[in-house]
């Protein structure tokens, strides 16, 4: 028998053999309802790839319910984050928000990932999160996860501040049909639909759609293509998700998505600006439990077009942009448990982030491949021990003409190869049956984006300085090391939580638009993308959460997040870039909520004290950008709702209560929001 | 010896009482088996016969899921059964009443092939039970995975690596 003709009946064998295996066996992959109903508590995967409680999960992590964000009030995503212990969101407009983790946020920010249902939803440029684009209504949220500090052994790059997990109910086992309408204050405007068709038991299908639009705040000293497109914001999103049980040990799924919005946000440069996209997404997969595991395998591909950006600067060339961008992934892994105390999950991952941009002078893609491994041991019936590694190689492909006066080639990018390894190792001690202590290292990676590598804003384009990308940046590594400690306090129906962390980032990535200057003549300069030193970051964080059989709940919590910068950016006073890292976020935090139930009515308050910041903003002429002290507030959002029938309910909320105007970055102010709503579920 | 000495314990040591919540623990634990139980099971509530103490106490678990024991899709039918009696089979779950767990209703559960639940860990750990439960003042499942092979019992993936494993 030929080398050839052996390998090809041994593939064959293996292929048998664990075809073999999915036809005998006899599971379906994570039931979280199921699951939470057993043991009382949410469950989650995000942390290990592997199911866990909450309060079991090597890393800190916090889990909305769709109760949670219903009784919010919220109308987006970060709406509910921001009443997250450790969580800072920067609004700048409805729709326009950024979300950052423990210390770190900045506009566009890329030091958070953030996935639906396990697939990572991340613009290609600067690895930043377009909120009002993600389409999923608020209410098809099962539960939002939030693991705080590095998870990129999980999850690769962009992880390094946490990870947000959106996770919405699974058509297959939960029906879920609601629809709901509300308008308000800034002539806002919003509705959604979800519904969910059943098969039999074996398949089912959850449609979703929904949207908004209104005429927000007053735009201060703007010009008037943007007064008039920043004023009226939109967005709409529709979602397909299906669920088919082959068998009851396999499961098929398939996902796909459409959307649409418009919205004005700060760029990375600090300039306020209105970006305009359309979005697909398709994703496709399978889940079986077999005896060799729960092997799983998941395609999928992430499209936007960006159809317009419009640049706050007068009397400046505005930038032709256009921008396809995509993300294509597969993913496969086996989740094992060997023994009675050991779990394992092995990864492999491709992805392929490209984008083709006037901006890029061509094709640019960042091809990842990557393979991780997830050790769980159990080593006490008290005590766990989880460790993951990962590695990423990255090969950089560009097809195009660089342009300008950066020096940039196609041989330069295309001879980038990056290798980054990815550590997070915990313990987790369950001392009593109320104390559990954590104790956490991660090793995160951050991963240039496509911007950082390769932008080509060439002199007088935006402005007379010129901006580029650096395709030899480094990945910037982020180790962090954190105690927690949780107590449980039945007599109260609560829980009490506490953490200590502290981090250093090497090799920050200054963008683009921050990076070191370069002189090549008397009217010729650019900046280009570099990595720029070290920033620390220590912090600690307290809060107690609970609730009475009366129908009370309450929460109240405080956070204390201190960063450094070491990074040499801004330099001298002269403020050229949006990274400052010390004192960019608050640095003091508290949350307080408390709500009551009672027969049909429901009634919820929050407050959020935050401490002062400094924020940048980029000056009407070219020049240097301006710090703004943004001054220490308080914030009340509330909400009471009455439910006319079982089916039918209305409620009345009210976001900055206390304030009809409030400055919260450097950007305009912050108007107060009366919002009226009725939903029916069915 | 050492489960002779266990079996012939009073029911007082090997308390096996069931709260509604442990119940509710124990069919939404059950929805996790492989297979799943099949419609209309039986779900066996066994003591010692000529022990007033336990039969009481499997009178009163009965009582508690008089209505069936909901599992997942399906509903399981308590029925309480002389210890003595298990041989017949005929069930695919049995949990044990105060005073029942030991040999005899180690060997009657694996000869049935159906699973043995009891709130007492102290059974687990000795091998005469497959699984304990606890609800208060947080749901704890242990099961022992020898015992349950033993008696051809498998579990969905997922649900095995969220509970401990002897």
């Amino acid at each position: 028998m030929t080398n050839l003709t052996q390998s090809r009946v041994w593939t064959w064998g293996l292929g048998l053999w664990m075809l073999s295996g999915i036809v005998q066996t006899h599971a379906q992959s994570v039931d979280y309802q199921a699951l939470e109903q057993l043991f009382g508590e949410p469950v989650t995967t995000s942390v290990t790839g592997k199911p866990q409680r909450a309060a079991d999960a090597p890393a800190n992590i916090e889990i909305i319910t769709q109760d949670d964000i219903r009784r919010s009030g919220a109308i987006s995503i970060p709406d509910v984050l921001a009443f997250v212990t450790g969580v800072d969101v920067r609004t700048s407009g409805l729709g326009a928000q950024d979300v950052g983790i423990r210390g770190y946020n900045q506009a566009a920010n890329p030091h958070v990932m953030v996935l639906i249902n396990g697939r990572q939803v991340y613009m290609v440029d600067y690895g930043r999160i377009l909120w009002e684009s993600l389409p999923v209504q608020l209410s098809e949220i099962r539960q939002i996860e939030v693991v705080k500090g590095p998870n990129s052994a999980l999850y690769g790059f962009d992880a390094v501040g946490g990870v947000i997990n959106i996770i919405t109910y699974d058509p297959l086992k939960e029906s879920v049909n609601v629809a709901s309408l509300g308008g308000g204050t800034q002539d806002y405007l919003t509705g959604s639909v979800v519904g969910t068709a059943k098969i039999g038991e074996t398949a089912g299908l959850r449609l979703s759609a929904g949207g908004f639009k209104a005429h927000d705040f007053a735009p201060g000293p703007l010009n008037r293509t943007d007064t008039l497109t920043r004023q009226s914001p939109f967005a709409g999103n529709f979602n397909a998700d299906g669920r088919w049980q082959i068998t009851p040990q396999i499961e098929v799924f398939l996902e796909g998505s459409y959307g649409t919005m418009r919205e004005s946000r700060p760029t990375p440069a600090s300039l306020f600006d209105t970006e305009q996209l359309h979005q697909w997404s398709l994703r496709g997969g399978v889940n079986a439990d077999t005896p060799i595991g729960i092997l799983s395998l998941s395609v999928y591909r992430n499209q936007v077009s960006l159809d317009g950006l419009t640049i706050t600067l007068p009397k400046l060339q505005p930038l032709a942009a256009y921008e396809q961008q995509s993300v294509t992934v597969i993913q496969a892994s086996d989740l094992l448990k060997i023994g009675t105390d050991h779990t394992v999950r092995v990864g492999l991952e491709y992805r392929d982030n490209a984008a083709t941009a006037s901006g890029f002078g061509g094709r640019l893609a960042d091809i990842d491949y990557a393979a991780s491994l997830m050790w769980d041991w159990q080593i006490a019936p008290a005590v766990t021990a989880t460790n993951a590694v990962r590695i990423d190689h990255v090969e950089v492909s560009y097809s195009g003409t660089p342009t300008g006066v950066s020096g940039l080639t196609a041989a330069k990018f295309n001879a980038v190869r990056i290798d980054a390894p990815s550590l997070n190792s915990g313990v987790v001690w369950k001392a009593t049956d109320v104390d559990t202590f954590r104790f956490t290292l991660a090793r995160g990676v951050q991963l240039p984006t496509l911007a950082e590598q390769g932008a080509q804003i060439n002199p007088g384009t935006t402005s007379p300085l010129g901006f580029y990308g650096n395709p030899n940046l480094l990945p910037s590594i982020t180790w962090n090391a954190e105690t927690d400690y949780d107590r449980s306090l039945p007599a109260i129906n609560s829980v009490l939580r506490t953490a200590l962390f502290v981090q250093r980032t090497d090799a920050v990535i200054a963008t683009d638009f921050g990076g070191p200057l370069t002189i090549v003549s008397r009217t010729v300069a650019y900046r280009q993308a570099a990595n720029v030193g070290y920033s620390t970051a220590a912090g600690f964080e307290i809060g107690i959460r609970g609730h009475s059989p009366s129908g009370w709940r309450w929460n109240l919590s405080y956070a204390l997040a201190e960063t450094t910068n070491h990074t040499g950016l801004n330099a001298g006073g002269v403020i050229v870039s949006a990274q400052l890292y010390a004192h960019s976020v608050p640095e003091h935090v508290m949350v307080a909520g408390i709500g009551y139930a009672y027969e049909k009515w429901e009634a919820d308050l929050m407050a959020r004290w935050q401490s002062s910041f400094l924020d940048v903003r980029a000056p009407r002429t070219p020049g240097p950008l301006q710090l703004v002290s943004i001054d220490n507030y308080v914030t009340f959002n509330g909400r009471v709702g009455y439910r006319v029938t079982d089916n039918v309910t209305v409620a009345l909320v009210a976001q900055q209560l206390t304030a009809p105007r409030l400055i919260t970055t450097a950007g305009a102010p912050q108007e107060r929001r009366l919002i009226a709503s009725v939903t029916a579920r069915f | 010896m050492v489960a002779v000495m266990t079996w012939v314990l009073p029911s007082q040591v090997w308390g096996a009482s069931f709260a509604a919540t442990d119940l509710q623990v124990v069919g939404r634990a059950i929805a996790f088996m492989l297979p799943p139980p099949a419609p209309d099971a039986i779900i066996a509530i066994a003591y010692v016969a000529g022990n007033a103490a336990s039969r009481q106490d499997a009178d009163a678990i009965a009582a508690l899921i008089s209505g069936g024991l909901r599992a997942g899709r399906t509903t399981l039918r308590p029925r309480v059964i002389d210890i003595n009696g298990l041989e017949a089979g005929g069930f695919q779950v049995v949990i044990a009443a105060a005073g029942a767990n030991g040999p005899r209703l180690n060997a009657a559960a694996r000869a049935a092939r159906a699973l043995c639940v009891t709130t007492d860990i102290e059974a687990v750990r000795s091998g005469f039970c497959a699984m304990a439960i606890t609800s208060e003042p947080r749901v704890q499942i242990t099961v022992n995975h020898a015992v349950a092979a033993a008696a051809g019992i498998e579990f969905v993936a997922a649900f095995r690596m969220m509970i401990q494993e002897l």
